[in-house]
C-alpha cells in the first residue's frame, strides 16, 4: 500500500450508494411511465420509425444526386438530366429506419466520488431516457465506460426490455480513470450502426473532454452531451493544509486551502463549465447540464423540451 | 544600552541557539491532512495561477520565518532587561520620606493611612523618569532607608512592601537630616514627605542647610477623629503592695464633646469599667486609687458608644506593676521590737533574726540589718546599720576623734539634735516626713569621697549611704529607740524604703516605658546581650551594659526580657501616650522653615523605565499579527 492509497482511505470511506432498490424502486418505474406519457405529448404526431437517417438508402424522399458508378441501379438513373446535360447522375433517397439510441454512462472513480449522487443520477437519467426511447420503438443500448468498455447491454427494443436495462444499471460500478476518446472510440468500433450517442459523463477527462465527443461526431454519431454537475466539486468542505489527490490519477499536490482559494476554485469550474457548453455548442452538440440537486424527472422533462433527443 | 540580567555576549550566543531551532522547525514540514478531490485539472490550472506569484509566496514564507526570528530576538532582548544607559547623571535624585509613625495607623483611608501613603509612593514610582533615582525611607521616631538610591522600579517596590506603621512620634527633623546627608552631591536632589502632617514642624529644619533641596509634600488623609489614651501608669501602695493606684489620661483631641467608656484589666480580666464624658480638645486625668485584683499587668482600653475613632492605636495602654519578690532579711540585734514591728508590715519579708555572736557573713540575703553591731566582714547584700558601735567613746558635745565602725567612721556625739537638712528626693525618705523628729542621742557620720549625706542635722551628717566593695550600704548615726522616730509613720516606711531599695524594689518604678525612645532595662544575671521578644512575638538580641538591656522599642504592649537562653524572665510594658501624635487631624500642607512644602512636580505614570515591557509587547503585538496572518493564510 503506497503512501496515496493509505491518504485515500479515509475519502473512500466516506463514500455511501443509494442502493439499487432505492435507485429503481416502483417509484421511480412510476415515473418513467409517466415520463412516457409526457413525451408522446410534447412530441405528439410522430410515428414509429419515422425517424430519417442520414444514410442514403432506397426510400421515397430524394436526398442528393451523385455520378453513375458501374453496378448501380439502372432504376435510379435520371434520365432527365442525361437528357438535358448528357451525364449520368443517380438519385438518391434517403433511407427511412428505426433509430439507435447509445447510452454511454460513466463509470469512472469521479462519478462516484463523494455521495456517489452524481452516478446515481446518470443511471436515473439513462434509466428514464432509455425507457422514453424504447417507448418510442428505438433501439436502446447502455455502455458503461471509464478508460475502457466496463460494460454494455446490446441494443433492444420495446418497452418490456426495460427491466433488463435497469439491472443492467444498477449493477454498474464506479472505477478507475476516465478517457472518454478511448472509451469512446472503443463503442464505436463496436457498433457499426450510427446513431444518437447520449453521453452521460461529469466530463472530467484529463486528456480533455472534447475527443470523447469528437470521436462520436468524426463517426458520424449524433452525440447528445448530458453533463452530471456536482456543486460541491467546486466548493468543498475544506479549510487549511491539504494534501489533494486525484481520486482518478492519484496526482498529488499540497495546498494551503483558503476562502480566496476556493473562491478562485468555483471561478475556474465555472469557467470549466462554460469551456464544455461553448465546445458543445461551437460544435453544433446538444448539451444539457444535469445538476445532482435538480429531481432527474424534472431534468428529463427539460431535456425533452430542450429538444435533440427525440424529433 | 546596557543589559541588567544577561551580558550582550550570552544575549547574542542565546539568540543563537534559539533562532536556529526556531529555523529548524521552520523547515520542518508540516504533515498534510489528505482530501481527494473528483478532478485535479481544475485544481491545477487555480494552483498554476497562484504559482504565477511563487516567488511572492516564497516571500511571505520568507516573511514568517523572519518574523519569527524577530520575535526571538525581541524575547531574548527582554531576558536582557535592556536600561537606557545615557542620561543617568542628568535625571533627578529623590529621597522619599515616609511617615510610618503611630497617626499613620489612622483608618480615615482605607485600610490604613500608611496604605494610602503606599499609593501615593507607588505613583512617584511609576512617574519616575528615565534618569530619576530613588530612595525610599521610613520615619518615625526613627529614620530607616528601605532601599539605596537606585533607578529600579522593583527594589522600590519591594522596600515600600516593608513599610510598617509603628506606635511611635514622628521625628521629621531627623529624616530631614538623613535624606540631607544622603543627598549631598546628589543630581537635582529632592525631598519628598509622604505624611499626614501630624509632625513636629516647629524646628524641623533648623541647623540643617536645605537650601538646594527642595522639599515636596503628599498629604495623606482625611479626618481626624481620635480619643486617646495619653498617660497611663500604675503603682503599688507600699505599705499595702497587693493594692494599688492607676494614673490615667484620657484626650480628645476633637472639637466636639466625646463619650468613652473606658475598661481596665488586671491580668487580662476586668478590673473596672467607668464612661467618661470630655469636652472639646479635653485633656482629662483620673486617678483610680485602691484597686485590687491584678499581680501584674494591667491594660487600659476605650471604646467611643457613637463609634470606633479613626486611630486605634492610642486607644489601647499598657502597664506592669512591679512584681512582688519576696526580700530575704537578716536581722543582727540583740532585740528590737520597734524594728521587728516594721518589718511584720510588708508580708513579703523574708526576716530571718540573729544574735551578733551567731552572725555569719555568707548568708545569702538581700538585705542585711545590722542593730548596734558592725561585725566584719560586712554581708554581701545590702547593709543597713542602726547606732553604729563605737560611738559611745565620745562624750556628747565633744569634738572626739572620728574612728571608723563599719562603712563609714562614727564622729563626735550629739544630743538633742533633729534633721535640719535631707534628700527630699532621695527613695530612702520617699513618704517620709522627718522634720521633727526629736533624737536624744547620736553621733555624727563622716561619710566618704563618693557616699550621699541623705539627711543632717546642724553638727553633720546623720544618715549616710554609699558603697563598699559593690556592697550598697545605709548608716544611721543614732539608735531609733533613742528618737521619737520608732513612735512615727516615718519609721517603718523608712526601714521598708531602704529595704526595697537594696531588693531593687522601687516604689517609682516605671510601669511602663514610652515607645520611640532608647530604653534601658535593668537586667537580672550576668551577660552581654539579652533578648527581648516584642509585643509581635518577634525576639530581638540587645546589648547589656552597666546591668542595662540597651533597646529601642517602637511597639506598645508587652515585652519579655531575658538574659541568655535560660536566663530569667521579665516583664516590662511600653506606651505610644503622646498626645501630639494622637491629634491626627490631617494637614494639607506643610510649612518648613517659613515656607510651604511644594506638591510633587514631574512624576508621570505611564513612562517606564523597563524596557523588556516594551518589548514583551511588542512581541505579542507581533504574535497576534503572525496569529492573524497564518490564520488568515496571509504568510503561508
Amino acid at each position: 500500500m503506497g503512501m496515496v492509497d493509505f491518504w485515500r482511505k479515509p475519502a473512500r470511506a466516506a463514500t455511501s450508494r443509494v442502493t439499487a432498490s432505492d435507485l429503481f424502486g416502483e417509484g421511480f418505474q412510476a415515473k418513467l411511465e409517466s415520463l412516457a406519457i409526457v413525451s408522446r405529448r410534447v412530441f405528439a404526431g410522430r410515428m414509429r420509425a419515422e425517424r430519417r437517417s442520414k444514410k442514403k438508402g432506397s426510400g421515397v424522399e430524394f436526398a442528393d444526386y451523385r455520378e453513375y458508378a458501374p453496378g448501380d441501379d439502372f432504376r435510379f438513373v435520371d434520365w432527365n438530366v442525361y437528357q438535358r446535360f448528357g451525364r449520368l447522375l443517380v438519385r438518391l433517397y434517403e433511407e427511412e429506419e428505426d433509430l439507435s439510441i447509445y447510452f454511454i454512462v460513466d463509470c469512472s472513480a469521479s462519478m462516484g466520488f463523494g455521495d456517489g449522487r452524481k452516478f446515481d443520477q446518470a443511471r436515473r437519467l439513462a434509466a428514464a431516457l432509455a425507457y422514453v426511447g424504447l417507448a418510442n420503438l428505438d433501439r436502446v443500448a447502455i455502455i458503461g465506460v471509464s478508460d475502457e468498455v466496463v460494460a454494455q447491454v446490446p441494443s433492444a427494443r420495446g418497452k418490456g426490455r426495460i427491466f433488463k436495462l435497469l439491472q443492467f444499471l444498477e449493477n454498474l460500478e464506479t472505477g478507475g480513470a476516465t478517457s472518454l476518446a478511448d472509451a469512446v472510440a472503443t463503442v464505436v468500433a463496436q457498433h457499426k450502426r450510427r446513431g444518437l450517442a447520449v453521453l452521460v459523463s461529469d466530463l472530467y477527462d484529463p486528456a480533455g473532454f472534447e475527443r470523447g465527443i469528437n470521436v462520436l461526431r468524426y463517426a458520424k454519431f449524433e452525440p447528445y452531451v448530458v453533463h452530471i454537475v456536482d456543486r460541491k466539486d467546486a466548493r468543498p468542505a475544506l479549510r487549511g493544509d491539504v494534501h489533494l489527490y486525484d481520486c482518478e490519477t492519484g496526482d498529488e499536490r499540497e495546498v494551503t486551502v483558503t476562502d480566496a482559494l476556493l473562491t478562485r476554485m468555483e471561478s475556474a469550474y465555472r469557467d470549466h463549465l462554460a469551456d464544455i457548453e461553448r465546445f458543445c455548442a461551437k460544435s453544433q452538440v446538444p448539451y444539457f447540464a444535469a445538476d445532482v440537486d435538480t429531481p432527474f424527472d424534472e431534468l428529463v422533462l427539460r431535456v425533452f423540451r430542450r429538444g435533440g433527443f427525440l424529433r | 544600552m546596557h543589559f541588567a540580567l544577561l551580558s550582550p555576549g550570552a544575549l547574542v550566543a542565546l539568540f543563537s541557539g534559539v533562532a536556529l531551532l526556531t529555523a529548524f522547525l521552520y523547515v520542518l514540514k508540516l504533515r498534510r491532512r489528505p482530501f481527494a478531490v473528483p478532478f485535479s485539472p481544475i485544481w491545477q490550472r487555480v494552483l498554476r495561477d497562484k504559482d504565477a506569484s511563487q516567488l511572492f509566496s516564497r516571500l511571505k514564507g520568507l516573511l514568517s520565518l523572519l518574523l519569527q526570528l524577530v520575535l526571538v530576538a525581541l524575547l531574548v532582548l527582554s531576558l536582557g532587561d535592556p536600561r537606557p544607559a545615557a542620561g543617568a547623571a542628568e535625571g533627578r535624585s529623590v529621597v522619599v520620606l515616609v511617615d510610618t509613625s503611630a497617626s499613620m495607623q489612622a483608618t480615615d483611608v482605607l485600610p490604613t493611612r500608611l496604605d494610602g501613603a503606599k499609593a501615593k509612593v507607588e505613583e512617584l514610582v511609576q512617574g519616575l523618569g528615565v534618569a530619576d533615582r530613588m530612595l525610599i525611607a521610613k520615619m518615625d521616631a526613627s529614620v530607616l532607608p528601605l532601599t539605596t538610591m537606585t533607578s529600579e522600579p522593583a527594589d522600590l517596590r519591594d522596600g515600600l512592601r516593608h513599610l510598617v506603621a509603628t506606635d511611635t512620634r514622628g521625628d521629621l527633623r531627623r529624616a530631614l537630616a538623613f535624606a540631607g546627608d544622603a543627598l549631598r552631591g546628589a543630581p537635582h536632589p529632592e525631598i519628598v514627605v509622604v505624611s499626614d502632617g501630624a509632625l513636629d514642624t516647629e524646628n524641623a529644619t533648623a541647623g540643617l542647610d536645605l537650601s538646594s533641596t527642595p522639599i515636596r509634600f503628599v498629604p495623606v488623609g482625611k479626618s481626624g477623629k481620635n480619643v486617646a489614651i495619653t498617660g497611663f501608669s500604675v503603682r503599688r501602695y507600699p505599705l499595702d503592695a497587693s493594692r494599688y493606684e492607676v494614673l490615667l489620661e484620657i484626650t480628645n483631641t476633637n472639637d466636639a464633646p466625646a463619650d468613652v467608656e473606658l475598661t481596665l484589666f488586671g491580668d487580662g480580666n476586668i478590673v473596672d469599667v467607668s464612661r467618661l464624658s470630655l469636652k472639646p480638645n479635653e485633656r482629662l486625668p483620673r486617678v483610680y486609687g485602691d484597686l485590687g485584683g491584678a499581680s501584674r499587668t494591667l491594660e487600659a482600653k476605650i471604646r467611643l458608644p457613637s463609634g470606633p475613632d479613626d486611630l486605634p492605636a492610642d486607644d489601647h495602654a499598657y502597664a506592669l506593676m512591679p512584681e512582688r519578690r519576696r526580700a530575704r532579711v537578716e536581722v543582727v540585734t540583740r532585740g528590737n521590737t520597734y524594728l521587728e514591728a516594721a518589718l511584720l508590715l510588708d508580708e513579703y519579708l523574708d526576716v530571718t533574726t540573729v544574735a551578733p555572736s551567731a552572725y555569719r557573713p555568707d548568708g545569702a540575703f538581700d538585705v542585711t540589718i545590722f542593730d548596734g553591731v558592725a561585725p566584719e566582714p560586712p554581708a554581701h547584700g545590702g547593709a543597713l546599720y542602726l547606732s553604729l558601735p563605737g560611738a559611745g567613746s565620745a562624750a556628747p558635745g565633744a569634738p572626739g576623734r572620728a574612728e571608723r565602725s563599719g562603712p563609714v567612721k562614727v564622729g563626735r556625739a550629739l544630743t538633742d539634735f533633729g534633721f535640719d537638712t535631707w534628700d527630699r528626693k532621695s527613695p530612702l525618705l520617699r513618704f517620709m516626713a522627718v522634720e521633727n523628729v526629736q533624737i536624744a542621742r547620736g553621733h555624727v557620720l563622716v561619710p566618704e569621697k563618693g557616699d550621699h549625706v541623705v539627711g543632717a542635722s546642724v553638727a553633720g551628717p546623720i544618715l549616710v549611704s554609699g558603697r563598699r566593695e559593690g556592697r550598697a550600704f545605709v548608716a544611721l548615726g543614732f539608735d531609733p529607740r533613742e528618737s521619737d522616730l520608732v513612735l512615727r509613720v516615718a519609721w517603718p516606711l523608712f526601714v521598708l524604703n531602704v529595704i526595697h531599695t537594696f531588693a531593687e524594689e522601687d516604689a517609682s518604678y516605671l510601669s511602663a516605658y514610652r515607645t520611640g525612645v532608647p530604653w534601658k532595662i535593668p537586667v537580672t544575671g550576668d551577660g552581654a546581650v539579652a533578648f527581648v521578644k516584642d509585643p509581635l512575638g518577634i525576639r530581638h538580641e540587645v546589648p547589656v551594659q552597666d546591668g542595662r538591656a540597651a533597646l529601642f522599642g517602637d511597639r506598645a504592649g508587652f515585652y519579655e526580657l531575658s538574659v541568655g537562653d535560660d536566663g530569667q524572665k521579665s516583664l516590662f510594658a511600653a506606651n505610644l501616650t503622646d498626645p501630639a501624635e494622637s491629634h491626627i487631624e490631617p494637614r494639607k500642607e506643610l510649612k518648613l522653615g517659613g515656607k510651604t512644602a511644594r506638591p510633587v512636580e514631574g512624576f508621570h505614570a505611564g513612562v517606564r523605565r523597563e524596557l523588556w515591557v516594551y518589548l514583551i509587547a511588542a512581541l505579542a503585538l507581533l504574535s497576534v499579527l503572525e496569529w492573524f496572518s497564518y490564520h488568515r493564510r496571509i504568510t503561508v
